[in-house]
């Protein structure tokens, strides 16, 4: 434990939280209701509406979003598909159970094998974004029936790598948990008192049996989440990774993920031709006078 | 008795922020307040951009007329978004008194690095003055990023501040569990408001806005700090009020007395010298400090010699030299 501090002094720590990304988690928790609050009153919104998975990144976003707003203006939408496991949905319904917010089950079985009926050959990764834009889709479907905005659950590191379907997962009226790492998620939702089970189960994205995030990338959370730390937050060099006692090909495979998902985390560019171009020289705040629906 | 304004402007709404303002006013009055400090861009919010030019008033607006007219037996600190007579924009901060204008400072230093673009919507201002005030002591004002620039609170002691009032739109950032107070914003303001309140034994108010513009969350923190560098007040982080603190101002008399460092300041020997600095980082004076290889301007000479400048000779000796 020389370079990694444990989550807690417990014999059984859920989770491996290494020393420099830990946060103070009350600060984390007041300036994310604040965000949300904030958001929700710009644009003249008062409930929430996201997709919970089961995973810890939803589950911690609806209690940070119960906390900032109360559970009974946030709906929890569920939407497995025909080979999403039964531990993440039995998870995802705890999580309402606990929070006593409003939920749906959705299954989105029939919309995407009616597409992979006439698509047969997909790839794996092709009817995984397929079942996240369909996800996305039964989503902003909802934001209309419920009255409230999509609540992004995207974190840093699947960000930064490009670990998401772009216009599928990532697509958000907001993202609260944008800016923290995976060990900084499960630290603040250790904090909030997600449930242990989700805590300490292996990321997924749930997409086929036995899938981890960590088996199909190839790295472990918490050295990828210092990995990225050192060298995005804090602007490391190669030769100093090195003496942080990185492996300089892992580095290397890195900075090729992060470069090459840099369009995922940006609008899409727009020709520049007329006088003011939005995004270019036209630049107003997403939410000012007279934008709020109300 | 000081009262600190640590409100949530709303973005771009300037009629809703000034009608709270009049309100925050009167209250601060009807508490005993001498003095009310209102954050960077209270009137309008802090993320502008293209906004700016929309809410932006003259100094004759009559809204801030209006807000100057509610100032009867009181002073106020304001902020907004200053047109000029030539249609420059400024970050500006004014002094309300007795139902006028009693001074405007523009802002100084415009951040435009990070997470800030403040250059690109605003100019920047050319004057820095302390003011006489109706309160007895002079007053030095500064907005944000001005405090994070050593001359700013030292220019304003030898002017004749006793009082620093700083008013901020600080953005919180940079969570840590090893920070005093889980904030580094927050660690880094604190320190910069004591060291500078001891060094100048000036009474240092800060006040920072909280709520939320677009990503960026407002810390709020703010604090009165006694000219011995100890806190005279902390506000909460992040939660809007209206603060006040009782303020012995004749802890100044004593702090100044007991620790004449205001007295044995050298302006001459600094403007001797920042006369020779500035010459010398001009190219128009032979730079005694720099290494022996720098070019014209520059102190420190590159770890490996340059080649052949490309395209310009500046000193017909230095190429030379530079060749080896």
């Amino acid at each position: 434990m020389t370079e990694a501090t444990v989550a807690s002094a417990s014999p059984d720590p859920p989770f491996e939280l290494p020393e420099e990304l830990a946060i103070d988690t009350d600060v984390a928790r007041r300036v994310i209701e604040q965000f949300i609050r904030g958001q929700l009153r710009q644009a003249g919104f008062e409930r929430l509406v996201l997709g919970l998975s089961g995973g810890i990144d939803s589950a911690l976003v609806a209690y940070l979003a119960a906390e900032a707003i109360g559970a009974d203006r946030l709906l929890c939408v569920l939407m497995p598909y025909r080979t999403s496991s039964d531990a993440s949905r039995a998870d995802a319904e705890d999580v309402v159970r606990r929070l006593g917010a409003a939920s749906e089950i959705v299954d989105i079985t029939p919309m995407a094998d009616a597409f992979f009926a006439t698509n047969a050959d997909a790839s794996p990764v092709r009817r995984g974004n397929v079942m996240a834009r369909i996800r996305m889709t039964v989503l902003y479907d909802r934001s209309v029936t419920w009255g409230g905005l999509v609540v992004g659950t995207g974190n840093k590191t699947e960000s930064l790598i490009g670990y998401t379907t772009l216009f599928g997962d990532s697509a958000c009226a907001f993202n609260p948990i944008g800016d923290l790492y995976k060990s900084q998620v499960r630290q603040v939702a250790a904090a909030m008192g997600v449930p242990d089970a989700i805590l300490r189960k292996a990321p997924s994205a749930d997409l086929w049996p036995g899938q981890t995030d960590e088996s199909e990338a190839d790295f472990s959370y918490p050295v990828l989440d210092r990995l990225l730390y050192w060298r995005v937050d804090r602007r490391r060099t190669d030769e100093e990774m090195t003496a942080l006692g990185f492996d300089p090909a892992l580095v290397a495979r890195i900075d090729r993920l992060i470069a090459t998902s840099e369009f995922k985390r940006q609008v899409p560019p727009i020709a520049k031709l007329g006088p003011r171009t939005a995004g270019v020289d036209y630049l107003y705040p997403r939410r000012r006078p007279g934008s709020a629906r109300r | 008795m000081i009262a600190l304004a640590q409100i949530a402007p709303r973005l771009g709404l300037l009629q809703e922020n000034l009608e709270r303002h009049h309100a925050l006013i009167d209250e601060a009055r009807s508490k005993g307040a001498g003095l009310v400090v209102f954050p960077e861009l209270g009137l309008t919010g802090y993320l502008l951009q293209d906004l700016a030019a929309e809410v932006a008033m003259r100094l004759d607006d009559p809204r801030l007329a209006g807000l100057a007219a509610a100032t009867k037996d009181l002073s106020a600190v304001v902020s907004f978004v200053e047109e000029s007579a030539d249609h420059r924009l400024f970050i500006a901060a004014a002094l309300l008194e007795d139902g006028r204008i009693r001074h405007v400072h523009r802002k100084l230093f415009l951040p435009t690095y990070g997470l800030f673009d403040e250059r690109r919507f605003f100019a920047a201002g050319d004057l820095l003055r302390a003011t006489p005030s109706r309160l007895g002591i002079g007053v030095g004002i500064a907005v944000c990023e001005d405090f994070w620039h050593l001359t700013v609170p030292q220019l304003l002691a030898l002017d004749g501040a006793q009082i620093l009032i700083n008013v901020s739109s600080s953005p919180g950032r940079d969570l840590a569990a090893t920070n005093e107070v889980g904030l580094g914003t927050a660690t880094s303001w604190r320190t910069l408001m004591r060291t500078y309140a001891q060094l100048t034994t000036s009474l240092v108010v800060f006040c920072n806005r909280v709520g939320v513009d677009e990503s960026i969350s407002f810390w709020g923190g703010s604090e009165v700090i006694a000219p011995s560098g100890h806190a005279l007040f902390s506000a909460p982080f992040f939660e809007e009020g209206l603060f006040t603190v009782d303020v012995p101002l004749a802890d100044l008399r004593r702090e100044r007395l007991a620790l004449p460092l205001l007295r044995d300041e050298r302006p001459e020997l600094e403007v001797r010298e920042l006369t020779r600095i500035v010459a010398e980082r001009a190219g128009l004076a032979p730079d005694t400090t720099a290494d022996e290889l720098a070019q014209a301007g520059l102190d420190v000479a590159p770890g490996e010699p340059l080649r052949d400048p490309i395209g310009f000779r500046e000193d017909p000796k230095t190429p030379a030299k530079i060749r080896r």
